[in-house]
């Protein structure tokens, strides 16, 4: 044998492994044979031969004493419980997805909802949504929450006695045929229909019950819109603005950068991130009285009161018509100027020359069909009329915005319809109420309708039991839309699948669809025996072409893998423009104090009121939690001597209501605005937070109230907000530049010398995660912050906390003012654990319970924690967050189904932080690792970027020059928060780009 | 030992020996040994049922914290320390005024410290308790505080020999050792003398287990003289060492109004201006309610009072080195956090802070001020709150509005933050009313040293 020959005499026989150690070559073991990550299975140095016999009974007895201190810790009492009968598609540990659909008010969501053992636990945008591929609106991620929420209603109710379903199913059948018989109309309250088989049952129903009234009432609607759209179109449609397609777009009030429709959000970013200075950029105006968080992004903001958007929009056509040669739309030719001059209309901020500029570059766009003009949906029809009227004189309709029918026979109707529904069902004229949805005893407040309790022909069907439950005699209890089925159309021609995710949590709770088709076999209708195969047959009818070569069971299976499918778009309606006149003479600016009235972008009309996720999350622009603080102008609190917290009584006629203040910066003197969704009064979490705004609502349903009066109040209330200050004293913390000074080169500036350590370098064998933010994509809508409070068990503390400070979101959006109060510019960064390569949390932490992993993760072992907090105090971002008391005890369940089973649920007394979503980095490496292969550049996306509509978060290996994160590191505009700290973060920050209008600056 | 002769010098000409009228070593024992055999005066149970109650009420407390949370302190994000490492600061400080003189100052054979020492050096042990008490508490879970120590585990998991708060650990807990070894060590003789003058067999036997056999020996006095110098020796460098390295807390961390090179002089400097102010507070009590004019006198604590004004020289010169560091610094982070020292929400904290600590003090210029008794208790008091607050400014105005405004916050305490600073008090009180009720106040031994003609050569007495 070679190797004995090789051996020098009195050497020991050599075993070897493998054939290149044998041989002596290099690389000796094969990487294989490195089983565990690094570090992970490291021993204790302690080399075998040394212990002898004295140090082994030294170490002994010592072990022994201080071992039996340390046992005092309880261990884990949880159980674990294994399937005797495994589903077949469920493997524990691994999660499954599931497409499904979200809808609110008019949108519709195609979603993926990630599931671990049976249960959702996350939801996340579906890849085949070419609209907003992979994004989810922000609320549809809290739903989750909802979805275990323990106030759900989880048996039928009759008289507040729990009754079985057979029984509840007969009662509604028994009232049904009662007032069939006697020949009283029934009454369906519902929210809007965008469902085509929800309609089709409707319309089933309609012939069981034939004088079925179904009244569709959206409460965080003006109507404005709606009526406008009206007579443009002759029908209800939908408007969808498509900015990727535009140049210039100009915001009437319009917030939709909000993040409910990531689509509009991803296609305006799209169009904000050029590569260099030369690039072309979208040129963003807005106009508004309300500081919104899409004003807070334009290049040029005009402060225009509320009530005068109307004549700004009309001004701003003026100039198109008489200095840039846009042509109006024919039959508009004695269309009346409004009596007030544009330059009248402006306030701080924006003045005449970038109105001049804004017509010359609507103008210039409209050429190019690439001008568009979105207004709110809260304000009243003579602004959207004035809008819509800009948009058919730029050309906009079908370009840059979007129009369809309203897809089912059930448009949504104005606030005045809907009372007067409920005004008949008051006078008892209805044999049956139904009440589907929607929460119109909060939408109504005081109605006498919802006077008396328990009435015998209301009937309620919904998730809680609310204040409209309280007026109903039978409550059905509703599923979950994550346990739900149905079909929506969220864009033109496309079709989207709802399917469950998980089956109802209680046995006696089904979707409002069943119970209705219970009714209708009851009242000998269509028999169906459940919705699941009432919508199969309608979609095997109505949505498999005929002349498919696909049989219909595989398109089903197909569309509910993809949970989409496309389609041909309808037929955009035509416009008549002449139909716009008679809404623009109502148009005439008030004086006196406006109070804006607008859907709350957490608790939107307050449906999501009992989700402490949405109820915690910041503004994005007041950071306010907790509450719907009445925003006001600095001039308006100065003259009336208020403060932030400060209680103010507002009436509007008769209409009364008490609020305490929230000076904003921005905001237009003599506006004044207002959350709506809040002022609960029945349920856990949502009673009592913040005032109804629903009570200064008037009969016709305007959401821009004039001439309101405004007195301070004795008391004071303070607004639990998660920014205290709001100016970076000119620090260099949050870097923005107008194009002009990239060109310039102003946003390469960097510190000096590089920085030095005592300490050598951290070393990163394989990776070195790192992330880039782009501040000029990231429009601050925040919804990363939901999307990270979901994944990573980030618990809920409560409005006392939040004052105090002690809120736990890992990740937040710094949000700062610069330049005079009346007119600031706002700037938005999201801030979260950098991971300092010379982390200064590190090396205080007496325990070692933060250190550094060797892919440049700066680690929490929260189990080594004892807690001392000398890490938070010297973090320089302050983004660690400490477990003052225990926020995870939950007493009532199901709540802890919520949690993400891959992260540790932090307890009280210890110290937890962002970790880059680090089980979804050993996820992607354990994938790579087992498919013999190196972890792709993208495979990991943490929560915050997976969510983040504007594509500003990127994560990646910044060991890999050729990784879009290192790439985008080097950029131009790249710079580090505090670099001059000498921490090193791993966070890349991209200045903010501003494409402020020429010969403005 | 030559035989005691009067002295020839004229009265005026002698420096002053600390010891008034007419004291001899039969006199001094009668006098101070008599004390734990005699039972308290009334009011001296009125002023412990005061004091046990505070700290009772604070153990409440303190238990209330520990079941529920951190949380029921003000503390929040970004102020993540407040009462919880100011009193911690503040009482090891006090610590130090003990220490310096029992040890610095018997190695400089300043004969002074000999009647005061012993009671200097028990507030000491006292002062290191109340302080090692707050560190254990105001850890999230106190029940695995022992992790902070470096013991063996199959785990492999070892501290962090880098941070600040280890180094407390060893720093604290070996000041505390090494005290009371110290204290102890003094008290043997005397303890020994107790034992032999007392009657009840009880109270016998605890004396002859505490007094270890000492029989008063010249082999005895000679190791024991031995042990004390070095053990003062040991002390010597812990008084420097401990409060430099409880500065490190702050000065090695990044936050600003933290970072600074001259924080350990400056504490060591603080902590016995702090002491020495709370000595000269229980002192004046201890003299009056326990009869003990003739042996501690006005001169001890006119010196006292003449150390309290020379190290509010210091302190001065320590705020004003720190102001013109951070100004020249350009920093200006450091400059925005020096204007909330004396501006801004908690600007009335330093206002206080260099009240007290600077301007009280020098009315200690006067003579006639410094042998008042309403005028030292004055300055004692402003100096004691003054340091608290110093600490305050330190640590919350300093935490409260760091480097990014996005995460400035207010800081409030709440009613079981002071419940808690009472309770510290209460307890700290409670141990000085029954040290003085059980033991010796006064070392009997070193005052004998002092006493006409006790000294081994040269005419007369002191050490001229």
């Amino acid at each position: 044998m070679p190797d004995d020959t090789r051996r020098q005499p009195g050497e020991k026989t050599r075993y070897w492994i493998s054939v290149q150690e044998g041989t002596g070559e290099p690389g000796g073991r094969p990487a294989a044979w490195n089983e565990f990550p690094e570090g992970a299975a490291d021993p204790p140095e302690l080399p075998a031969d040394a212990l002898s016999r004295r140090r082994f009974l030294a170490l002994l007895s010592a072990s022994a004493a201080l071992a039996a201190a340390s046992a005092c810790s309880r261990p884990d009492r949880g159980e674990i419980v294994p399937y005797t009968e495994r589903p077949e598609e469920v493997t524990p540990g691994v999660p499954n997805f599931y497409a499904s659909c979200f809808s609110e008010g008019r949108r519709a969501h195609p979603v993926l909802v990630k599931t671990r053992e049976g249960r959702p636990i996350h939801v996340e945008g579906n890849d085949r949504y070419a609209a907003a591929p992979g994004k989810a609106p922000y609320r549809a991620i809290a739903e989750v929450l909802g979805l275990y929420d323990p106030d759900r209603l989880r048996e039928p109710s009759h008289r507040g006695k729990a009754v079985p379903v057979t029984e509840a199913e007969r009662l509604l059948a028994e009232r049904a045929r009662e007032a069939r018989s006697q020949g009283l109309p029934v009454l369906l309250f519902t929210e809007a229909v965008l469902s085509p088989t929800r309609a089709r049952l409707l319309a089933e129903l309609g012939k069981a019950l034939p004088r079925l009234e179904v009244v569709s009432y959206e409460a965080s609607e003006g109507g404005g819109e709606d009526r406008v759209l009206r007579s443009l179109f002759g029908g209800t449609v939908r408007l969808e603005p498509l900015p990727e397609r535009a140049e210039v777009v100009l915001s009437l009030e319009s917030d939709f950068l909000s993040g409910e429709d990531p689509g509009s959000v991803r296609a305006f970013a799209a169009g904000r991130r050029p590569e260099g200075p030369r690039e072309p950029m979208v040129r963003f105006y807005a106009a508004e009285g309300r500081f919104t968080l899409t004003g807070s992004r334009a290049d040029a903001r005009f402060a225009v009161r509320t009530g005068d958007l109307a004549a700004f929009a009309l001004g701003i056509l003026r100039l198109l018509v008489e200095r840039h040669g846009v042509a109006l739309p024919r039959g508009m030719a004695d269309l009346p100027w409004p009596a007030k001059p544009l330059e009248a209309l402006l306030g701080p901020g924006a003045g005449e020359r970038e109105a001049e500029a804004l017509a010359r570059d609507l103008a210039a766009a409209a050429r190019r069909g690439a001008a568009l003009v979105v207004a709110g949906g809260h304000l009243p029809a003579p602004v959207h009329a004035a809008a819509a009227l800009l948009n058919l004189a730029l050309g906009s309709l079908g370009r840059t915005l979007a129009v369809w029918p309203w897809p089912t026979a059930f448009p949504p109707v104005g606030r005045r319809e809907a009372e007067g529904a409920l005004e008949r069902a008051a006078e008892g004229r209805y044999g049956l109420v139904l009440f589907w949805g929607g929460n119109p005893a909060h939408a109504f407040p005081g109605h006498r309708a919802f006077a008396q309790a328990r009435r015998e022909t209301f009937v309620r069907m919904g998730l809680y039991e609310d204040e409209t439950a309280q007026a109903a005699a039978l409550v059905l209890p509703e599923a979950h839309w994550l346990e739900s089925w149905g079909d929506f159309e969220p864009r033109p021609g496309l079709r989207a699948l709802r399917q469950p995710a998980l089956r109802p949590l209680y046995p006696a709770v089904r979707q409002g669809e069943q119970w209705l088709l219970g009714l209708l076999g009851a009242l000998g209708g269509e028999k169906a025996e459940d919705y699941a195969l009432f919508l199969k047959e309608r979609w095997r009818r109505e949505e498999w072409p005929p002349a498919s070569p696909v049989p219909f069971e595989r398109f089903w299976a197909a569309a509910l893998h993809e949970g989409l499918v496309p389609g041909t778009p309808p037929p955009p309606p035509a416009p008549s423009a002449g139909a716009l006149l008679p809404h623009l003479e109502a148009a005439r600016s008030e004086t006196g104090l406006e109070l804006v009235l607008y859907p709350s972008p957490a608790l939107l009309d307050g449906r999501y009121g009992n989700n402490g996720w949405l109820q915690e999350w910041p503004d994005p622009v007041t950071k306010a939690t907790w509450g719907n603080p009445l925003w006001m102008a600095p001039a308006d609190a100065r003259r009336l001597g208020l403060k932030d917290g400060d209680r103010v009584r507002l009436s509007k006629g008769e209409r009364r209501l008490e609020s305490p203040v929230l000076v904003q910066p921005g905001q237009r003197e003599g506006v004044a605005a207002l959350a709506l969704g809040y002022g609960r009064e029945a349920l856990s979490v949502a009673r009592g937070v913040g005032t109804n705004g629903f009570s200064l609502l008037g009969g016709d349903g305007e959401m821009v109230l004039s001439g309101v009066e405004v007195e301070k109040i004795p008391g004071r209330q303070p607004v639990p907000t998660t920014q205290t200050h709001h100016r970076m004293e000119g620090r260099d913390l949050v870097r923005s530049l107008s194009l002009r000074e990239w060109a310039r080169g102003e946003g390469e500036g960097r510190e000096g010398h590089p920085p030095v350590s005592l300490y050598p370098d951290q070393e990163f064998p394989d990776h070195k995660w790192g992330m880039v933010i782009d501040l000029s994509a990231c429009v601050g809508c925040s919804g990363c912050l939901l999307a990270c409070q979901s994944e990573n068990n980030v618990p809920v503390v409560g409005p006392e906390q939040v004052l105090r400070g002690r809120e736990m979101h890992w990740i937040r959006i710094d949000r700062y003012y610069e330049g005079p109060e009346e007119a600031p510019r706002a700037v938005h960064s999201p801030m979260l654990c950098q991971h300092c390569d010379n982390a200064p949390c590190e090396n205080v932490c007496p325990v070692n319970a933060t250190n550094h992993s060797p892919d440049g993760l700066n680690q929490m072992a929260y189990n080594r924690c004892v807690g001392t907090r000398y890490c938070a105090n010297n973090c320089p971002y302050k983004v660690r967050r400490f477990n003052f008391l225990e926020w995870t005890a939950f007493k009532r369940e199901p709540e802890s189904l919520v949690f993400n089973p891959e992260v540790t649920v932090r307890p009280r007394g210890v110290m937890e932080k962002c970790t880059f979503c680090v089980q979804r980095i050993e996820e992607a490496k354990v994938r790579a690792r087992v498919e013999g292969r190196k972890v792709a550049d993208g495979e990991v996306v943490p929560a915050c970027a997976a969510a983040c509509p504007a594509e500003a978060i990127v994560f990646g290996d910044l060991k890999d020059p050729e990784s879009r994160v290192s790439k985008l590191a080097r950029s131009g505009r790249a710079y580090k928060v505090l670099e001059e700290l000498g921490v090193r973060p791993s966070v890349t920050y991209l200045a903010q780009l501003r494409n402020v209008p020429e010969d403005t600056e | 030992m030559s035989a005691p002769a009067p002295s020839p010098l004229p009265e005026e000409l002698t420096v002053p020996r600390y010891l008034e009228g007419e004291v001899t070593a039969g006199s001094l024992d009668d006098q101070v040994l008599a004390f734990p055999e005699r039972k308290p005066p009334l009011k001296w149970f009125v002023a412990f049922a005061f004091t046990a109650a505070l700290a009772a009420a604070g153990f409440g407390f303190i238990g209330y914290t520990v079941a529920t949370g951190i949380g029921v302190w003000g503390n929040n994000r970004p102020v993540f320390w407040a009462f919880d490492i100011i009193n911690f600061v503040f009482w090891v400080g006090i610590g130090h005024a003990g220490t310096l003189i029992s040890a610095i100052l018997f190695l400089f054979r300043k004969t002074w410290r000999n009647a005061i020492a012993r009671f200097s050096e028990a507030m000491t042990i006292f002062a290191v308790m109340c302080a090692g008490l707050f560190p254990l508490i105001h850890v999230g879970r106190p029940w695995l505080a022992f992790w902070l120590f470096p013991y063996p585990n199959q785990r492999a998991l070892w501290t962090n020999f880098r941070s600040p708060l280890l180094w407390d650990v060893f720093a604290v807990s070996t000041y505390f050792s090494v005290s009371l070894m110290f204290w102890y060590l003094g008290l043997v003789p005397d303890l020994a003398s107790l034992r032999e003058r007392t009657t009840h067999p009880l109270r016998k036997k605890i004396y002859t287990v505490l007094s270890l056999g000492w029989r008063g020996a010249a082999s005895h006095w000679v190791h024991y003289e031995k042990a004390y110098l070095l053990l003062a020796g040991l002390a010597t460098g812990l008084v420097l060492s401990v409060h430099s390295v409880v500065s490190f807390d702050f000065a090695v961390s990044v936050v600003p109004g933290w970072h600074m090179t001259i924080f350990p002089p400056y504490f060591v400097a603080g902590a016995i201006f702090a002491g020495f102010a709370m000595v000269v507070l229980v002192l004046v009590v201890v003299r009056e309610s326990m009869d003990l004019q003739n042996l501690i006198t006005l001169d001890h604590l006119e010196v006292m009072n003449k150390v309290i004004l020379g190290v509010s020289c210091l302190m001065a010169y320590s705020y004003f080195m720190e102001a013109f560091t951070a100004w020249y610094s350009m920093n200006p982070y450091l400059h925005h956090i020096f204007r909330q020292y004396v501006s801004g929400t908690y600007g009335w904290a330093g206002i206080l802070t260099l009240s007290c600590n600077v301007l009280a003090p020098q009315v200690f210029w006067f003579r006639r001020a410094r042998r008042s008794y309403p005028v030292m208790i004055l300055v004692a008091l402003c100096v004691t709150v003054g340091m608290w607050f110093e600490r305050f400014v330190i640590i919350v105005i300093s935490l409260h509005q760091d480097f990014l405004p996005s995460a400035w916050h207010l800081y409030k305490p709440t009613p079981v933050d002071f419940a808690i600073l009472l309770g510290s008090f209460g307890l700290f009180f409670t141990l000085v009313l029954l040290f003085a009720r059980i033991l010796p106040v006064i070392a009997t031994t070193e005052v004998k040293a002092i006493l006409p003609g006790a000294q081994p050569h040269r005419h007369g007495g002191g050490h001229e």
